[in-house]
């Protein structure tokens, strides 16, 4: 069957159909001409401030549409990495210095200055491809599969959903899993957790390949409220075993009194650290469950879209995000789109700064800034127009920033005047181009 | 644990039932609803990004979707 191109009714077909469908998380492909392809494209910008995390990132997503709402979509994703991560390791009136994670030499940092790993440089890989089509009349089906690999970790992931629509298609109820494997080539091998950093040359303490498997969960209920409104409503659940350790992330040992780090004796003739340093431990597993909400609202032209996620897992972490934009109109062909994103989490119950020196160790630390307290505000605007020949553009640039506290328990001697939480500032700039 | 269950299950629960009875459109009145903007997902490789970004930098991450990873980011 031929179809013809332009206001023919295959296209007008095509969008009652995704009218009726309404709620269809992937629906953007839908409302346009079927049986051809949609290209979405982005560049991408993210940067972090004091010379941390870069990232310059290309991503295509590629969608195929076929008749009867099929639809195939292949998804590519470039990253390059560069800059440094806090390493764990607080804050010195001295100079620090820590054996590289390969093992094969060593890094200085100076005095009163946070250590940050600047060995970190990655490129990565991923890839996403994933099938929809109905199933009979009120069933819709997606499979699909992920992977990606960067020079120390390699990912393998499917997924499955499965939804119902009811009422005429204003409720839709979802149910989705995912299964995932993951393996992690530590550079120099995966340290024995809680294992002290070594001399250059030693990788007694270092292990093989680690790797950990995840499962997700997730059931939603979509619903249309009104001629204006539609909202979703998901709980997540998700389980990760295996190695959930950061095979990078070290934790200081301190006097008792003092609060400084302890010195180590060095081996003449041979670099290595020049404190006592131990390689972090996290549980070998985890659960998070989540409880999502998101509406959107039409409003005279402009569209609200305001979302909230609690989370908590069985780290005893808790955190709250709202997320809210305002698309905003400017004639027919252009709009502006302010975003605005709050989160806030507390600490992971073996999250620490320092471990004391002579005291029994605990089965698990980590003094990974992203397991503390901290809040982070997004702040930032998105313009979007449409070309003369129908295709989609937009540019945003957004802030984020991180601000935390250590809880005063934490803090040993004098590093109440001596350690805080590594804040962030960071740029996020993207460009989308839709064809 | 016990809580969450009966958080979920409540709000599922009144979701479904709420809407499955008097919530919604006919069907000729859903020419907003078609609109690009107000699908749940508008620009899905922003989303991913966004997933992305925030997986790396914090300890929550789905919700929305799948929880993800398939990166040791720092």
């Amino acid at each position: 069957m031929k179809k013809r191109k332009n206001g023919g009714i295959s296209t007008t077909l095509a969008t009652a159909t995704c009218a009726l469908l309404g709620t269809t998380p992937v629906s953007p492909v839908c409302a346009q001409e079927i049986d051809k392809w949609d290209f979405d494209t982005s560049l991408l910008y993210y940067g972090e401030d004091n010379e941390r995390v870069q990232d310059a990132s290309v991503a295509v997503l590629a969608t195929r549409n076929f008749v009867d709402d099929r639809y195939l979509a292949l998804g590519l994703t470039v990253d390059a990495l560069t800059g440094a991560t806090p390493s764990g390791a607080i804050t010195q009136p001295v100079a620090q210095t820590f054996t590289r994670p390969s093992g094969k030499s060593t890094y200085t940092t100076p005095a009163n200055e946070l250590p940050l790993d600047d060995t970190f440089r990655d490129t990565r890989v991923a890839m996403t491809a994933n099938w929809q089509q109905p199933l009979g009349r009120l069933y819709t089906f997606n499979a699909g599969a992920s992977a990606s690999k960067e020079f120390d970790y390699t990912h393998i992931g499917l997924n499955a959903r499965i939804a119902r629509d009811f009422n005429q298609r204003n409720t839709t109820i979802s149910a989705g899993i995912a299964l995932a494997r993951d393996d992690i080539d530590a550079v120099g091998g995966a340290p024995v957790p809680l294992s002290p950093m070594l001399d250059v040359g030693d990788l007694a303490n270092r292990m093989t390949t680690q790797s950990k498997d995840v499962f997700d969960v997730v059931v939603g209920v979509s619903q249309v409220l009104g001629r204006n409104t539609v909202m979703q409503l998901n709980y997540s659940y998700s389980d990760a075993s295996g190695y959930l350790t950061d095979p990078y992330k070290i934790i200081s040992v301190v006097d008792g009194i003092t609060g400084n780090v302890v010195t180590r004796p060095l081996t003449p003739g041979i670099d290595g650290p020049s404190h006592e340093f131990l390689f972090e431990s996290r549980p070998d597993d985890r659960v998070k469950q989540s409880f999502y909400g998101q509406v959107k609202h039409f409003m005279h032209g402009k569209v609200l879209d305001a979302s909230y996620r609690y989370m908590s897992d069985d780290w005893e972490i808790e955190s709250h995000t709202l997320d809210l934009r305002l698309r905003w109109p400017l004639g027919d062909e252009h709009y502006l789109e302010p975003h605005l994103r709050y989160y806030t989490q507390t600490e992971a119950d073996f999250y620490t700064v320092s471990l004391v020196d002579g005291q029994m160790l605990p089965a698990y630390a980590s003094n990974d800034y992203r397991l503390g307290n901290f809040d982070g505000i997004t702040a930032g605007v998105k313009y979007g127009w449409k070309t003369g020949n129908g295709h989609d553009l937009s540019v945003r640039l957004e802030l984020y920033q991180q601000r935390g506290d250590i809880p005063a328990n934490l803090l040993v001697g004098n590093q109440a005047g001596t350690v805080s939480y590594p804040d962030l500032d960071a740029v996020i700039a993207q460009f989308s181009y839709r064809f | 644990m016990a809580r969450w269950k009966t958080c979920v299950a409540s709000l599922l629960a009144i979701a479904c039932s709420t809407g499955c009875t008097s919530l919604g459109v006919e069907p000729w009145d859903r020419d907003i609803l078609a609109k690009d903007e107000m699908q749940l997902v508008t620009d899905p490789l922003e989303v991913a990004t966004d997933d992305h970004i925030y997986f790396s930098k914090e300890a929550s991450s789905g919700g929305r979707g799948f929880g993800g990873g398939g990166c040791g980011c720092n």
